[in-house]
């Protein structure tokens, strides 16, 4: 993707020191991510989704009936509304969030650990499968959680509060060793 | 209060995730219905002991408006669906 | 000596020697101590001073349900007061001390009390410090608060990390006694999801501390090799020093694990303490049973304790509670503790067996006195002797330590903390877990199940029904054989009679059985009025040990069954939760998020002070080398933004997108001024009512096209906007078709305000923003010069040439910096929300400061903008019923001081001159007030009784906080530019 290098990341103020070797339980920022929440218009909901969800490179993100917010790591912002436009054909209204979100990997042997100690939902293996997503609380931050591999959750949070729960995360993770670093 | 409701879109979850808005047993008036049924929607409420209707909203969650049927004396949760849902319900 | 440590045996680690100190004594304990039984082992048998009486009191039990050895652990920030030593896990380098005595506890002055205690009996200082009533708060309060209380907090901040966590199983398992590690097993074997908590340092309850074999090897084997399986497997959690503390609706369960309250060098990277919020498909209360005391004459002196903690001590710790024990019994259990003692060597003065027969086995050469009782001890601080009375004959029996035993109580708080009542069980003869449905369900000797072999096997058999209704292929676990099985009977005592001194029922309390005959005779019968009355229960051990045995008193004297008084009613906490762990993560800078706007790092290189709004960190104001005080920036801001141009972060504003064929109309049921034509690439000025009438929020509402809105809100409503918005779109609205999402993140958002706005902005904006190109109320997507897309609208808030300018949020601190860039030779400055108060104030604009709630449009002046036309919006019907439409309402209007050096502040009221301040001749209310730069005096926004009809008039600005009442002038509210002549340059 094109990278605009006037866009400054929310946590470039939190996240300026030298990053340290990563441990076995690594909190990732993602720098470079397109994001965008799609809103099914009535009764095309169940179209919107498959279509989207025909895309391997775009990741779907429940947020609430006929709601997701959809991932890239490929497109830039522009492009991704573009492509959700085209995909959903009039069937879904586009909103870029790209900078309006921030995202955190979360990945490692404690993960589920280090969440139970701010998010109230089951995320044992077989109860959160993966590919699963919610939006749910941590702590006391709004955040869109996500089962992206084994032992890999992602958190998307909006940008205000990104700094705060980047500081929740690190604490809950202290037990554990957690280190983190922006992921390029 | 329950600590955990079932959301019909995202499943159980704690209570923290949700603001309670209060009776969800009337509809909104007609704008030409009586000084009184327009009073009583805005000011009287029942309070009552036992079964009760209430517009849960789901803020932290998918932020979908639920009408929770719950006893106020054993807590015990009957039912929750999504208040669009209900509206068209009470509508038919 | 009486405490000692025997030479051998207990599940202590003897090669690891810990030593600790006690009141400033050194002593020493083994690793697998607690506190009390390293005490007891030193022969430190007074622990404590009671409560009101400051008798001398020794350890009772060996658990939670301790009620005498209370003391202080630790010292400086990290001290706890009121700590049980019975629970307290030893470690080297404890610090103990003791607690309400002075100057020592071996000898207390407050002991005078004790003396003094015909005339303290219960109620006494209800009764005697009633009157005089100024009294109260000056002497006899303080009096009172420092003869009484237990430990001292500390006032040092408290230097702990505490946290929550959730957890989420199949089955959890409170208590890891024999039913609850069989239940586990059993459980875990199926591969269900297992929980199990135990308040204890150690798993296996009273596995650890019986004589009884299983499978031909001590029970404390069959513990170990249980949990080291249980430990094996993955579906299984094991938490220790974890006391279940409450259960709550929908079977969630709350629980304190000490994580490390145990070691002398807490780890920086551990938190001290952790609540886990268990979310439970089933429950299993494994929680055992308590034993009861016995209430009979001189039964608080150190040295009686409970016959089965006499055991514990012996059997697990390796401690005899004395050289000569004597024991009292109503039943199997004081037998059950000569026959470990006198195994161990520990002489038996005697059996005192309140019962006339039963088929116990005393050990081979005890003395056994049925049918008797204990009417008195001797001793001070030491128990000596028993006085023992049979069929009217006294004898005294020398000892140093006495065991009792008056039956067994399942412990069952738990299952009745959400509203249900304990069952009175006529064959238990206590009170029983009610049936609260399948979540959660007593097992073992909390089901009133005394004996070994019957626990292991309720443990297997409810484990085994959970299983099975949870889906499970549940693998029967083989039970264990229990070789040479306990017996265990009772007969219920609740009362000794003819005692010949105080007869404690509560120790912790000082309550004595003549307090509840009182309590009785003045008509607190009732088991809730008696405690209140008592204090019977009311100890920070909430009674565990004293309640039933008063309840049993209360029945005896009224004549009634135990069943018919009932038990108090239990809550949750089990056991102290300390503040901390409750309030976890959630202290200081954290108790709640910070939210920092895409420009905080622009104001921050610009000089920002900040301040909290809400959960956001606005820029106030910007100073400059050489302004001393916050006014002079705010000043300096104002005029300049006037004069030539400012730039504001306006990130924070609410910002929403709504779409769908509905959404004009939806707006327009919204708003309460007309929405449903507004043009494309138009911005309008919007204002929200409730139901009620009253104002609830203002903004703009811009339209991008035919289906495609854009919504603005005030930064504290922004939260409340959207859900009110969400409310009428899903519950009052569902036809409508429309869809709208918060944008609030996605943008950054300034205000590029002031004569020299367009200037400056047209450097770096693609495209014609002259008045005739972009007119006011202007709103359209465009590109910026660097080809960023951006939209910007021609609003204003400070009565100037005013654009806001939204950028993509990361985007904004470039463009922001390039803003100023390209304002320098125009002499742009940075300005705060402060400046920002100060412009829209000197324009008669409005905020919540003046939408308070209370206020209708008209009230603000903005009665014109109500759409009667419209057939329906939020608010209409109320908004015209008499009371809001009311002649001599407060109104809107703006004050001018008389004198231009006086200023005025928000939440003075108005008077007129001469009148006297007072409710009845309150005129109105100052809103919001400043210093307006550019006039050179105070100015307000005020509500007035019928303002608008009385520009020109003095009123008295009467601020009571301050002391002061200054003369102002009633005017029109828009004090600068009225013909808005500068908005639309």
């Amino acid at each position: 993707m094109v990278r605009d290098y006037n866009n400054r990341h929310a946590l470039e103020q939190k996240l300026r020191s030298a990053p340290r070797p990563a441990a076995a339980d690594h909190l990732m920022v993602g720098h470079w991510r397109a994001m965008a929440t799609v809103l099914a218009r009535a009764g095309q909901a169940e179209a919107v989704r498959q279509s989207i969800a025909s895309v391997p490179e775009l990741s779907l993100r429940f947020s609430g009936p006929g709601e997701w917010l959809v991932v890239s790591e490929v497109e830039a912002p522009s492009g991704l509304v573009r492509r959700l436009e085209e995909l959903c054909d009039g069937g879904a209204y586009v909103v870029d969030q790209s900078d309006g979100r921030v995202v955190f990997r979360l990945t490692g042997p404690n993960v589920r650990s280090i969440l139970a100690k701010g998010i109230g939902l089951d995320v044992h293996p077989a109860t959160f499968s993966l590919g699963g997503s919610a939006n749910v609380l941590c702590g006391h931050i709004p955040v869109n959680l996500a089962r992206t591999d084994e032992d890999t959750f992602e958190l998307i949070v909006p940008r205000s509060y990104a700094e705060s729960l980047f500081d929740d995360l690190m604490r809950m993770g202290r037990a554990f060793d957690l280190t983190a670093a922006f992921s390029d | 209060m329950a600590s955990l409701i079932t959301c019909p879109h995202c499943g159980v979850r704690p209570k923290e995730e949700f603001a309670v808005r209060g009776d969800a047993s009337r509809g909104r008036p007609e704008p030409m219905d009586s000084d009184e049924t327009w009073h009583d929607y805005v000011y009287v409420r029942v309070n009552p002991r036992g079964r009760t209707f209430e517009h849960w909203h789901h803020v932290a969650g998918c932020r979908r408006f639920l009408v929770v049927e719950r006893d106020t004396a054993t807590h015990e949760v009957y039912s929750v669906v999504d208040a669009a849902e209900f509206a068209r319900r009470v509508e038919r | 000596m009486s405490g000692y440590r025997l030479s051998s045996g207990g599940l202590i680690d003897r090669s690891k020697t810990l030593s600790f100190t006690f009141d400033g004594s050194p002593l020493r304990g083994f690793a697998g101590d607690t506190l009390a039984s390293a005490l007891l082992a030193n022969d430190q048998l007074l622990v404590g001073r009671s409560f009101k009486y400051h008798r001398p009191r020794g350890i009772v039990s060996t658990g939670p349900s301790e009620p005498n050895a209370l003391v202080t652990i630790g010292s400086g920030a990290r001290t706890d007061a009121n700590t049980k030593a019975t629970v307290a896990e030893l470690y080297g380098g404890l610090t103990a001390r003791s607690q309400n005595r002075w100057p020592s506890l071996a000898f207390d002055i407050g002991a005078v009390n004790g003396v003094l205690s015909p005339f303290l009996g219960a109620g006494f200082y209800y009764k005697t410090f009633m009157w005089p009533k100024q009294f109260w708060e000056r002497i006899y309060e303080p009096f009172i608060r420092r003869a009484a209380g237990l430990g001292r907090a500390v006032l040092e901040r408290d230097p702990e990390a505490y946290e929550k966590s959730w957890a989420f199983c199949d089955l959890l398992v409170v208590g890891a006694g024999p039913s609850g590690l069989m239940a586990a097993l059993t459980a875990g074997r199926a591969g269900l999801r297992v929980i199990v908590a135990d308040e204890d340092f150690r798993l296996g309850g009273s596995l650890l501390s019986t004589s009884e074999t299983i499978d031909g090897a001590p029970a404390s084997v069959f513990a170990d090799r249980t949990v080291a399986e249980l430990q094996s497997l993955p579906n299984v959690t094991l938490l220790s020093r974890t006391t279940v503390f409450g259960w709550y609706d929908d079977n969630v369960f709350g629980a304190v694990e000490r994580v490390q309250k145990h070691v002398a060098e807490p780890s920086s990277k551990l938190v001290s303490e952790r609540v886990w919020r268990i979310v439970a498909k089933r429950a299993l209360l494994a929680t055992g049973a308590e034993e009861r005391p016995l209430v009979f004459g001189g039964n608080d002196r150190p040295g009686v304790m409970m016959a089965g903690a006499m055991t514990t001590f012996a059997e697990r710790y390796g401690v005899a509670a004395g050289k000569t024990v004597a024991l009292f019994t109503s039943g199997s259990a004081g037998y059950r503790t000569a026959r470990t003692l006198s195994a161990k060597g520990v002489a038996i003065a005697a059996i005192v067996d309140a019962r006339a027969e039963s088929g116990d086995q005393a050990p081979d050469g005890v003395r056994v006195i049925r049918s008797a009782s204990i009417v008195d001890t001797k001793g001070r601080q030491r128990l000596k002797g028993i006085v023992v009375e049979r069929s009217g004959f006294e004898e005294l029996i020398a000892c140093d330590a006495l065991g009792m035993s008056g039956g067994w109580s399942p412990v069952v708080h738990l299952a009745c903390q959400r509203g249900a009542k304990p069952v009175w069980s006529e064959a238990l003869k206590a009170f029983a877990a009610p049936d609260v449905g399948g979540g959660l369900r007593p097992v073992g000797a909390a089901n009133g199940i005394y004996t070994l072999a019957g626990c292991l096997s309720d443990g297997a058999e409810k484990a085994a029904t959970i299983a099975a209704d949870l889906g499970f292929n549940a693998v029967s676990a083989a039970v264990p054989v229990v070789d040479a099985e306990e017996a265990s009977s009772f007969t219920a005592l609740w009362y000794v009679p003819g005692a010949k001194s105080k007869a404690f029922v509560d120790f912790q309390n000082d309550v004595h059985a003549k307090d509840l005959g009182l309590a009785l005779r003045e008509g607190f019968g009732h088991v809730e009025h008696a405690k209140r009355y008592t204090t019977n229960g009311m100890a920070t051990d909430q009674g565990k040990l004293s309640n039933i045995n008063a309840v049993g008193i209360l029945a005896g004297m009224r004549g009634v069954s135990p069943a018919e008084v009932g038990t108090t009613t239990f809550r949750p906490f089990y056991t102290p939760v300390s503040l901390g762990a409750l309030a976890g993560t959630a202290r200081d800078e954290h108790a709640a998020p910070a939210r920092k706007s895409p420009l905080h790092g622009w104001a921050m290189k610009n000089g920002a002070t900040f301040v909290e709004a809400g959960l956001w960190h606005r820029s106030a104001w910007f100073p400059r080398a050489g302004e001393k005080t916050w006014r002079e920036s705010v000043d300096r801001e104002v005029l300049n933004v006037r004069a030539n141009v400012g730039l504001c972060d306006v990130s924070t504003l609410g910002k929403i997108e709504v779409f769908g064929p509905d959404a004009a109309e939806f707006l327009n049921r919204l708003y309460c001024n007309p929405v449903l034509k507004l043009p494309v690439g138009k911005a309008r000025y919007g204002l929200m009512l409730r139901e009620d009438g009253f104002v609830f929020d203002d903004g703009t509402v811009s339209r991008f096209d035919e289906a495609h809105f854009f919504v603005t809100t005030t930064t504290a409503m922004a939260g409340p906007v959207m859900a009110h918005m969400e409310y009428c779109a899903q519950a009052l609205w569902p036809e409508l078709e429309v869809r709208f999402t918060s944008s609030t993140d996605q943008w950054a958002q300034m205000a590029i305000a002031g004569p020299k706005a367009r200037a400056v902005l047209q450097q770096i904006v693609d495209g014609d923003i002259s008045d005739g190109a972009f007119p006011f109320l202007s709103a359209r997507k465009i590109v910026l010069k660097s080809g960023v897309a951006a939209r910007l609208f021609r609003i204003s808030f400070s009565g100037e040439l005013a654009f806001e300018l939204a950028v993509p949020a990361g985007n904004g601190e470039a463009v922001a910096d390039q803003i100023m860039e390209a304002g320098r030779p125009h002499d742009i400055c940075a300005y705060g929300v402060e400046a920002l108060n100060v412009l829209r104030l000197e324009k008669g604009l409005l905020t919540h400061a003046e939408f308070d709630g209370r206020v209708t449009p008209d009230d603000a002046g903005l009665g014109r903008m109500l759409s009667m036309q419209k057939v329906d919006f939020i608010g209409k019907r109320l908004s015209t019923r008499y009371g809001l439409t009311a002649a001599d309402r407060m109104q809107l209007v703006g004050l001018k001081a008389v004198d231009a050096d006086k200023d005025m502040r928000a939440g003075a009221h108005l008077l007129k001159e001469g009148t006297k301040p007072s409710t009845l001749n309150d005129q109105g209310w100052v809103s919001s007030a400043g210093f307006s730069p550019v006039l050179g005096h105070a100015i307000a926004l005020a509500f007035l009784k019928s303002g608008r009809e009385r520009y020109g008039e003095k009123v008295i600005v009467f601020d009571k906080l301050r002391d002061q009442e200054i003369v102002a002038e009633v005017c029109d509210p828009v004090f600068v530019d009225p013909q808005n002549a500068k908005l639309k340059a």
